[in-house]
């Protein structure tokens, strides 16, 4: 176990490693140049010249990584341009909106999710399924900025009961978490039906429901119990994705979050900035990864970390 | 004595994807108190298809279900409802592939006692720990105590196998429907599991519905044996009558195919 956790935190260093080195190169060979975003408009090319030296810029990008990579293992990330304050704290203030964003919009999911899966399951192959099919992929079909403004334009402005940006109270997460779990429902209830049939028409549940166990039990207890592993995955891999920052729906609804950040990061050309942020929201998506594979032989006694297993 | 199963031109048909298909043809049986009926075919002949519909266990959007099956008084068939208080209490399944009828994510011991709590409610955690490490006992399964702590892929077949008759038992039933018990166990296990049922019948006096294909499993279990083909029962009588004596072709056929250990005499 412990070899395990060891031998994963190694890899995820490396991937975090190769990750930030590959948008360190690709941000600097992308057109665009840091120094006209700062510069005044009628900047001579000294004067960029000038503010290239300043950001340390000036080098060739294979010196540029060496000194970016010494910095790294110092533990220091840069000063952001835009903010003028070093910018590993500059994404950490804004971690902690995405992380309740995500949370939100997962939990959102789920409770919609896998009661309509399994009430899809029971009903599978009917017309009421093909039913909510159709609404799940409707709403998953709509781009997040249209139904976050047509959530916008009805809850806050043709019947103002929610706030419409910002987070200055929990109300300013409905509207958000809503409009992120609408895409994932879908996918999610779709993926819990599956599983779900496959489990209740299964010859232990036939047997268990011979023994006498009730059907809500069967249900419940046992087709659920046995579904956990695809739908705990799958829900922890988009709870990972909204970690890089729900990028649409931030900026929609002005939420302090790191997709906001982003946005702004790339717009300015803020190359530290945006290598903070892929570093922390990189070591964040794997460090849940890593959380939920540590989970499965709690859901599955037959998945034992680090071996091949027989299901 | 009144009758534990009392079936009465039996139908069933499958609604499968090649059509509707009459897989049970008009039979009809019954089962004593304490004796053992088996239902003796070959693979597709209608004998599982019986014994699942008896306990109404097909998909009731796949199989139509008519005529008369009687189980402790009340008509399965003209009252599908009727059979939730039976399964576990009048009838329990003892499955025919061990390896797939266990939930891969509970432990010997969360099932077992589930099933004790089941047929006796009030009983205490603890207390249904207990009578579930004597359903373990009662089935010769060695060091109870270790397996109710396990995971069904921790066993082999012939443990689950005899994990499967505890779980059919705790239910305190009167009739066990034994689906081709030993089907899918190696040939030394399939002998401990048929002398424990025997055993148990004797032990409790439940009575057994045994589908079989096996002739030497019909032969060593039965009081009385039906000869099922094509949906139909082609013979039926006493075990001695219907082993030794076939008057049907079909049944002496499956007498020819027996192998037997004695040399075959070589021409000169």
């Amino acid at each position: 176990m412990t070899t395990y956790i060891v031998k994963r935190l190694g890899q995820s260093a490396l991937v975090i490693l190769l990750t930030i080195s590959t948008v360190f190169v690709l941000i600097r060979m992308a057109p665009g140049d840091p120094a006209t975003a700062f510069a005044a408009p009628n900047a001579t090319t000294e004067d960029l010249a000038q503010i290239r030296t300043q950001l340390g810029l000036d080098g060739s990008i294979l010196s540029q990584y060496v000194t970016f990579l010494g910095q790294l293992f110092t533990g220091d990330l840069g000063t952001s341009y835009s903010f003028r304050a070093p910018a590993f704290e500059v994404v950490l203030d804004r971690v902690p909106y995405t992380i309740t964003l995500a949370l939100a919009a997962v939990m959102l999911t789920a409770v919609i999710a896998l009661p309509l899966g399994i009430w899809m399951a029971r009903r599978a192959d009917t017309g009421r399924e093909t039913g909510a099919n159709i609404v799940t992929i409707a709403a998953q079909s709509m781009p997040e900025f249209w139904s976050g403004i047509m959530l916008l334009t009805v809850f806050s402005v043709l019947l103002p009961v929610l706030p419409s940006s910002g987070f200055t109270t929990w109300s300013g997460l409905v509207l958000p978490a809503i409009t992120v779990a609408l895409l994932q429902v879908a996918l999610i209830s779709r993926l819990v039906r599956r599983e779900m049939v496959s489990n209740l028409t299964s010859p232990y549940l036939t047997v268990a429901r011979a023994h006498g166990i009730g059907e809500r039990r069967l249900v419940w207890g046992y087709a659920l119990s046995n579904s956990a592993i695809p739908v705990l995955t799958a829900l922890g891999t988009r709870f990972a994705a909204m970690l890089n920052g729900v990028v649409v729906v931030e900026v929609v609804f002005n939420w302090p979050g790191v997709g906001s950040l982003v946005v702004r990061a790339l717009e300015t050309r803020d190359y530290p900035l945006i290598q903070a942020t892929v570093l922390v929201t990189a070591a964040l998506a794997i460090l849940v990864q890593l959380l939920i594979d540590l989970l499965y032989p709690l859901l599955d006694p037959r998945v034992r970390l680090g071996k091949a297993t027989a299901r | 004595m009144s009758r534990l199963v009392e079936v009465e031109d039996l139908q069933i048909e499958l609604i499968t994807a090649r059509g509707v298909v009459r897989a049970v043809d008009g039979i009809s049986l019954h089962v004593d108190p304490g004796e053992t009926v088996t239902l003796i075919g070959e693979s597709g002949s209608g004998k599982s298809t019986t014994a699942m519909g008896l306990l109404r266990l097909l998909p009731p959007d796949l199989a139509v279900l008519s005529g008369k099956a009687v189980l402790a008084g009340h008509d399965v068939i003209a009252d599908p409802a009727a059979i939730t208080g039976l399964r576990g209490r009048v009838a329990g399944l003892i499955p025919q592939d061990p390896m797939t009828a266990l939930s891969p994510v509970h432990t010997v011991g969360s099932r077992l006692s589930e099933l004790v709590r089941l047929r006796h409610k009030g009983t205490s955690r603890r207390q249904a720990r207990l009578a579930a490490k004597e359903l373990l006992e009662q089935v010769r399964v060695p060091d109870p105590e270790r397996v109710l702590t396990r995971y069904p892929h921790q066993l082999s077949g012939g443990l689950q196998q005899r994990v499967l008759i505890a779980c059919a038992l705790a239910g305190e039933p009167e009739l066990l429907v034994a689906d081709e018990p030993t089907s899918a166990l190696d040939v030394t296990v399939q002998a401990g599991v048929l002398d424990l049922l025997m055993e148990l019948q004797e032990r409790t006096g439940v009575a057994i519905l045994m589908i079989t294909h096996d002739l030497g499993v019909a032969r060593l279990v039965s009081d009385r044996v039906h000869v099922m083909r094509e949906g139909r029962f082609v013979e039926s009588g006493d075990v001695e009558q219907v082993v030794d004596a076939p008057t049907h072709p079909y049944p002496k056929q499956l007498l020819a195919a027996v192998p037997r250990l004695a040399p075959k005499e070589v021409p000169a």
